[in-house]
């Protein structure tokens, strides 16, 4: 009962029409660029053109940012302008409010990243495999920046900002450039999962099929105990 | 007791904002005041468990508030800070409250709050559009929907006209006289004064003094006034006062005016012409130097 009120509180305050608009933009980039793939001549291999496409734009950006907008704000937001107080002076127990922050976000990022990437898988005209595989690769990716993030909207002020410095700092660049850091990236375990199910050659630096899906179910489950655990330490401003 | 503060300290870094704060109150209305700056809602936001103390404890309700959120059942509190669920009407914020609290008919018990608070339950305008004067009541419709045996209200009557401080302060008092404890912060003398309270006066991090508000204003009162004298025979003026025995201290500031030390205004002012005339000074001015709260708070920490 508790979780559900939070999560109707958190979903009314997530979606504004200016987040909505502008992440729904960033997600059609990805239907254009599948089109784009379609439309290419015959000496494309559209089968890897789609796959770039999901794995450098809908993994690599559009699920980070997506999940990043609306997981940092969704307890970061009122930490930061002392609405928690409201939702903190409640005979709720800690995790209620985590996890119904958690449900909002995940209600607007999963459709916000995996329907334009399933759409654009479609669109390539490629082939059923790499729907699916964009749409679990998607899934799994959303689950684990979303919860990362939930945490990091408590823990530090401006989190959108140092969020941003993590993806395209740390995943963009360090974790490409060895096997210890690539570990330590969200976007390469969902690679691993897109190009296994895509039937694509395994990428660089892959993780291996149990672990690239084990791993971020892990860390997403941990990152919801360490958002709990902030929860109930946090000073309520 | 009803709420217990045992030697609460507090520390931002090297800033003390409270120092070794003790005080126990029960039922009826008591009144936290003290300048702005003072640590009142720092020592609010402690007995809510919203930030730790530094050393030192609270308790509500013989409950730990930081370490049971169940304790929030009985506990409602009016933060100081503006910031409501924008896009929410007034009634859905008081219902989100009301749901929290898991009470059995949350519609009926926020439209209660509401109407409590004199606010109109069917306005559908968001929270956003509400005047500061809107966003206090439904403020204090959202502390009280559950009807709780503790009631904490920071500066609730800020931006409130007067016919609703009026209103509010009544409320305030009614909740008293039913038994809840309810504890209100205010920097304002006379608002205090309208609550008709046990006061706690806390100054510069530390509880200044504490009991019933007229033994407070009575000590208020009966310190050293500090007043600076425009005068054209300044050291005549000052040998003058001293040896009528109305001032403590007397030092001439420069050729045109003297600084006085009194304990008794109302025997300087009468006494103040007289000694003039007698010396032949001629009087441009008298001006109060300390009569700004901040200086009556100064002195009540000073003195203890």
């Amino acid at each position: 009962m508790m979780a559900r009120t939070v999560y109707r509180l958190s979903l009314r305050l997530l979606v504004t029409r200016g987040r909505l608009a502008a992440l729904v933009a960033v997600g059609a980039v990805a239907i254009l660029l599948g089109g784009v793939v379609r439309a290419g001549g015959a000496d494309v291999d559209k089968g890897k053109a789609v796959y770039d496409v999901l794995d450098a734009y809908c993994l690599g950006v559009l699920a980070p940012i997506v999940a990043l907008v609306f997981a940092s704000a969704a307890l970061g937001d009122p930490a930061e302008d002392g609405t928690l107080v409201y939702l903190w002076l409640k005979p709720v127990a800690r995790w209620q409010i985590v996890v119904g922050a958690l449900a909002a976000s995940l209600t607007v990022a999963l459709p916000l990243v995996v329907v334009p990437s399933v759409v654009a898988a479609e669109a390539s005209g490629v082939g059923h495999g790499v729907v699916g595989a964009a749409a679990a690769a998607g899934t799994l990716s959303v689950l684990a920046y979303t919860t990362i993030f939930l945490g990091l909207g408590l823990k530090v002020k401006r989190a959108l900002v140092w969020g941003l410095a993590y993806v395209l700092i740390w995943e963009g660049a360090v974790a490409r450039t060895g096997r210890g850091a690539a570990r330590l990236a969200v976007h390469v375990y969902a690679r691993s999962v897109l190009a296994r199910m895509a039937d694509r050659p395994e990428p660089k630096l892959a993780i291996a099929p149990f672990t690239s899906v084990f791993v971020p179910l892990v860390v997403a489950a941990l990152a919801v105990v360490l958002a709990i655990w902030l929860l109930t330490r946090a000073e309520v401003a | 007791m009803t709420i217990v503060a045992e030697k609460v300290t507090k520390t931002f870094r090297d800033v003390v904002a409270l120092s070794e704060v003790s005080f126990s109150i029960g039922p009826g209305v008591t009144a936290l005041l003290g300048p702005n700056g003072a640590g009142k809602s720092t020592m609010l936001r402690i007995l809510c468990g919203l930030t730790p103390a530094s050393e030192g404890s609270v308790e509500i309700l013989g409950r730990d508030p930081r370490r049971d959120p169940g304790l929030f059942r009985s506990v409602g509190l009016v933060p100081q800070q503006e910031a409501l669920f924008d896009p929410l009407t007034g009634l859905q914020f008081v219902l989100v409250g009301a749901e929290l609290q898991g009470l059995a008919d949350p519609g009926a018990a926020a439209r209660r709050a509401v109407e409590l608070v004199e606010l109109d339950v069917t306005d559908r305008r968001p929270v956003r559009a509400y005047s500061k004067g809107m966003r206090q009541r439904i403020k204090v419709a959202h502390a009280l929907v559950h009807d709780p045996e503790v009631v904490l209200l920071d500066e609730p009557l800020e931006g409130l006209d007067p016919r609703q401080r009026l209103r509010m302060i009544d409320l305030f008092r009614r909740l008293g006289d039913e038994g809840r404890t309810v504890l209100v912060s205010s920097h304002v003398l006379d608002e205090v004064e309208k609550f008709g309270s046990r006061v706690l006066v806390i100054a510069q991090g530390r509880l200044a003094a504490e009991g019933d508000f007229r033994a407070i204003r009575e000590l208020m009162d009966d310190r050293p006034h500090r007043l600076r004298l425009g005068t054209d025979r300044p050291r005549e003026l000052a040998a003058g006062l001293l040896a009528g025995g109305v001032v403590v201290g007397a030092w001439v500031t420069n050729a045109e005016s003297i600084t006085v030390d009194t304990v008794d205004v109302a025997a300087f002012r009468r006494a103040l012409a007289r000694v003039a005339r007698e010396r032949s000074a001629r009087l441009r001015e008298v001006v109060p130097l300390d009569d700004d709260l901040d200086s009556v708070f100064r002195y009540l920490v000073a003195r203890r």
